[in-house]
């Protein structure tokens, strides 16, 4: 577990002494500051549902299935291309211990990106009606699916020694678990075909969950269970050069 | 100390290592030598972990630890300059060393004084502020080195060290080796043989996937000795000089190259040659000995047009 965290702090290192990180930071905070100005006008003064407007549309979406794969994209991909990868596993490193130290140096750049909204919540929170609960059931839900998405990025890692093509092969995953939603119009409220498409849709679990306040354990299973997958088959992907 | 025992690994149909086996005693420094293509890198790979080898390999242990049951713990056993040494150049030498060294398992609080113990024996410390990026093919190099030494590892495996070192700096690095030598088991691969030569206690050679020559320096050298040549020049011309000189006892081969001849013998028979020179009123304008060097022991056993 040690090495992990060492490993994961010198990934954040690596990226927040490159003008990647805070290029990254500064597109970011300047699109969602942005859609948080258009859904104040929107929700028309009702601020309960500015939560459920901010994190629903399509900006919020883009982010959420682009920015994991442009994060996670060098992690391994480029490790493997420069021969680094190789250097790091001399130090006795094992290759889960590289997954998920890759995973979680990814997913803490991710988790830092939303923090940094947090002032502008914390603010109307304090002086609105905005909801404390919904928002932080709404941001449990960006942090699990980030999870989810950041693991699909560091699988496509392995998977090739090309960032850019790494990044195309997890944005196409993630975009599989977001399009999945619309098959939910090929059925009727009720149907059980319904159900199974509710069960794997982010779309539905942000909107239609936790967006409202609303956690499933369900949920919260489903989105874990996906990031350990990935990262499972990350290690075996990374595994395999040694055959 | 390091054990190899039928070690054979394939890529795909090819096979790169065709059940090789070594020692290399503790405290030693062994010159792992072997044209391109040959297998050197693929056996270091084997000894970090990179790779496994193929089932039947019988044996691996890197300080007594068996490698094919115990990967990573044998694995930091070994420190490990690469031939290829990607650095991440946008990282301060001391961060980046700082942080390879808690992944090498050194506590926290010994931690700068370990980072400032590899500088100084590369001979690098100015450079510990200094972002990777600026640094010279050199001090790269350097620091890779110091790479390998954190944790003070008992086995070094150190593949083209002193590629891009200048002849100040290659010194300096035969004095870490002579310094390093008894108290750390190393391994060099290198295509500088004189260099093997002067730093190595043993040589072992690898061709084509097969151990072609493992022997110790006292070995190698009484081969080289013996592989030795010797010159002869004329003043005068005279007939029938190559069979004479074959009559001679322990000469194995006279071969012409127009100038003069060249004697190939089991021992030193330059004596002999005077004492034949002087029976047949020869005026012997050259008496040379040429001994024998790595690098004609290398091409010889290593064969022509191995590099792949």
């Amino acid at each position: 577990m040690m090495r992990v965290v060492i490993l994961a702090r010198r990934e954040l290192l690596s990226l927040f002494v490159s003008p990647v990180a805070w290029t990254i930071t500064f597109v970011f905070l300047l699109v969602m500051g942005v859609t948080f100005h258009l859904s104040l006008l929107s929700v028309d003064g009702d601020l309960k549902q500015l939560v459920a407007a901010t994190y629903s549309g399509l900006v919020f979406w883009f982010m959420m299935l682009m920015l994991p794969p442009l994060i996670s994209m060098r992690s391994v991909a480029e490790e493997k291309r420069s021969g680094s990868l190789e250097m790091l596993i001399t130090t006795g490193i094992s290759d889960t211990q590289v997954v998920v130290g890759k995973w979680l140096s990814t997913w803490c750049f991710f988790l830092f990106l939303w923090v940094c909204l947090l002032p502008l919540w914390s603010l109307l929170t304090t002086v609105g009606q905005v909801d404390g609960g919904v928002l932080m059931s709404a941001h449990l839900g960006v942090a699990l699916i980030g999870a989810g998405f950041c693991a699909s990025g560091i699988l496509a890692s392995t998977l090739t020694s090309h960032p850019l093509a790494s990044a195309g092969l997890a944005t196409a995953i993630n975009l599989v678990l977001f399009l999945v939603h619309w098959l939910s119009f090929l059925y009727q409220p009720g149907d059980l075909q319904l159900r199974w498409v509710e069960h794997f849709s982010a779309v539905h679990h942000i909107r239609d969950e936790l967006t409202r306040g609303i956690v499933d354990l369900r949920v919260i299973i489903w989105w874990s269970s996906f990031t350990f997958l990935m990262l499972f088959i990350a290690t075996k992907v990374l595994e395999r050069r040694r055959w | 100390m390091i054990e190899v025992d039928s070690l054979s690994r394939s890529y795909g149909t090819r096979k790169a290592l065709d059940s090789i086996s070594f020692q290399v005693p503790s405290g030693s420094v062994t010159g792992f030598l072997g044209p391109n293509g040959a297998g050197k890198t693929t056996t270091l790979r084997v000894l970090t972990s990179w790779l496994l080898p193929d089932p039947g390999t019988l044996r691996v242990t890197v300080d007594g630890i068996d490698l094919l049951r115990q990967p990573q713990r044998a694995c930091r056993r070994v420190g490990a300059l690469l031939e290829m040494l990607p650095l991440p150049g946008e990282l301060r030498v001391i961060e980046f060393l700082s942080a390879r060294a808690r992944l090498k398992g050194v506590p926290a609080a010994k931690l700068l004084s370990e980072v400032q113990r590899v500088l100084e024996e590369v001979d690098a410390s100015e450079a510990s502020r200094r972002i990777i990026d600026t640094l010279s093919q050199g001090y790269r190099q350097r620091i890779g080195l110091a790479d390998a030494l954190l944790g003070d590892p008992p086995v070094l495996l150190l593949d083209e060290p002193t590629r891009g070192l200048d002849p100040r700096q290659i010194s300096l690095f035969r004095g870490l080796i002579d310094r390093l030598r008894g108290h750390h088991t190393i391994v060099l691969s290198s295509h500088v043989l004189g260099e093997v030569e002067q730093i190595c206690d043993r040589v072992c050679m690898i061709s084509a996937g097969k151990v072609c020559l493992d022997e110790d320096r006292k070995a190698w050298t009484q081969r080289l000795e013996s592989a030795g040549t010797i010159r002869v020049e004329l003043a005068e011309t005279h007939p029938d000089v190559e069979s004479q000189l074959s009559s001679i006892e322990g000469v194995r081969e006279v071969r012409s190259d127009g100038a003069g001849w060249i004697v190939s013998a089991d021992r030193d028979v330059c004596h002999l040659i005077g004492d034949l020179a002087r029976q047949q009123n020869w005026v012997l304008s050259q008496l040379r000995t040429d001994p024998a060097t790595l690098e004609s022991l290398f091409l010889q056993l290593t064969g022509p047009g191995e590099a792949s």
